[in-house]
């Protein structure tokens, strides 16, 4: 049996035009990837959209991945947070546009959307609860979302954060901070 | 006296303890305050029960059969543009060759005068030849010849 190839392998086969080790690629990062971007845009269509965009970028930004640098997951986060803060973005102008329907709607459409999304998660726990988290993280400032989703979703450390997001570590430990602190007052509020 | 004794510690610092991303010193401090405090206790409780609930915050997973066709989407699309790339990583090659060339040529213009003389002279030469210019224009060759005895 052979071992799996690392990210470097991969990533040079992928700019020799290897398509097979592309799709390696692909396989290993579609899940973190799709995870970022549907906490970020809140959407799973948007966020499936947002995912193939993601790896379009990925390939053709490749040379500008330094392993010197950052590791490849933590440039693919960066570059998966940043496209998915801009997907966001432009949603929100959107609804702001459109006047959209209220969270409620727009998350049974979510769940209508094919028979191809499952959400084993909403017959468990308290709907009202993550109702009230994901309310929240919409409203956040964008860097705090990113820290947000990158530290309690994809366990990145805080100063790769940091690093990632060129600024210092006293700046995420704050944005951390202000968004739980944010959503500790929204599940309160809920609660009452 | 230990800085435990000292002070309440900040929500922050105590969100920073929980999610284990402060220094190991700051972290024993916090911890020894936090046993003995049932104010910070109960904040960092309050806080573990927050990151508890925000890590359920679950999924709308894709299906395998979406995910497949996503990737058959992407790969298509990977194939076009390496198609693209090849055809300007061709010229590209091409580019940096003609750049070298002349950068090589600015620092070193004595010899490259010279390289092109000599190709100059030896594409003459066959050309005379092979088109027997020396019938034509009798002197040519000499010319050729005086030019390449001289390099």
């Amino acid at each position: 049996m052979t071992s799996p190839l690392s990210d470097e392998d991969l990533v040079e086969g992928t700019l020799g035009g290897d398509e097979d080790a592309f799709s390696q690629l692909y396989e290993k990062y579609r899940h973190p990837v799709y995870a970022t971007a549907y906490r970020i845009i809140q959407s799973a269509e948007d966020a499936r959209d947002a995912t193939q965009e993601i790896f379009v970028k990925l390939y053709r930004s490749l040379r500008s991945w330094n392993p010197r640098k950052a590791s490849f997951s933590t440039w693919t986060y960066r570059l998966a947070s940043n496209h998915a803060i801009d997907c966001w973005r432009t949603r929100r102008r959107k609804h702001e546009t459109l006047d959209s329907e209220d969270t409620g709607e727009k998350a049974e459409r979510e769940y209508a959307f094919g028979d191809a999304i499952r959400s084993p998660y909403r017959e468990i726990a308290g709907r009202e609860q993550v109702d009230a988290v994901r309310r929240c993280v919409d409203l956040l400032p964008e860097l705090q979302k990113k820290v947000f989703v990158l530290r309690y979703f994809q366990e990145l450390k805080l100063d790769e954060i940091a690093e990632m997001e060129n600024c210092s570590l006293g700046t995420v430990k704050t944005s951390l901070f202000r968004a739980t602190h944010a959503v500790r007052r929204a599940l309160r509020k809920a609660r009452n | 006296m230990p800085r435990s004794e000292t002070r309440h510690y900040s929500e922050e610092e105590l969100l920073m303890h929980l999610l284990q991303e402060e220094t190991p010193e700051a972290g024993e401090n916090i911890a020894g305050h936090v046993r003995e405090c049932g104010e910070c206790n109960a904040v960092l409780r309050e806080y573990e029960l927050v990151v508890a609930r925000i890590l359920r915050w679950g999924l709308c997973d894709l299906s395998a059969e979406v995910w497949d066709a996503d990737r058959v989407r992407l790969l298509e699309q990977f194939r076009r543009d390496q198609s693209w790339l090849e055809r300007r990583g061709l010229l590209r090659t091409l580019m940096h060759g003609f750049e070298s060339t002349w950068s090589y040529a600015l620092e070193n213009p004595l010899p490259t005068l010279g390289y092109i003389v000599v190709a100059f002279a030896f594409a003459s030469e066959r050309t005379i030849t092979f088109l027997k210019l020396d019938r034509v224009v009798p002197a040519t060759s000499e010319v050729i010849e005086i030019i390449r005895q001289f390099f």
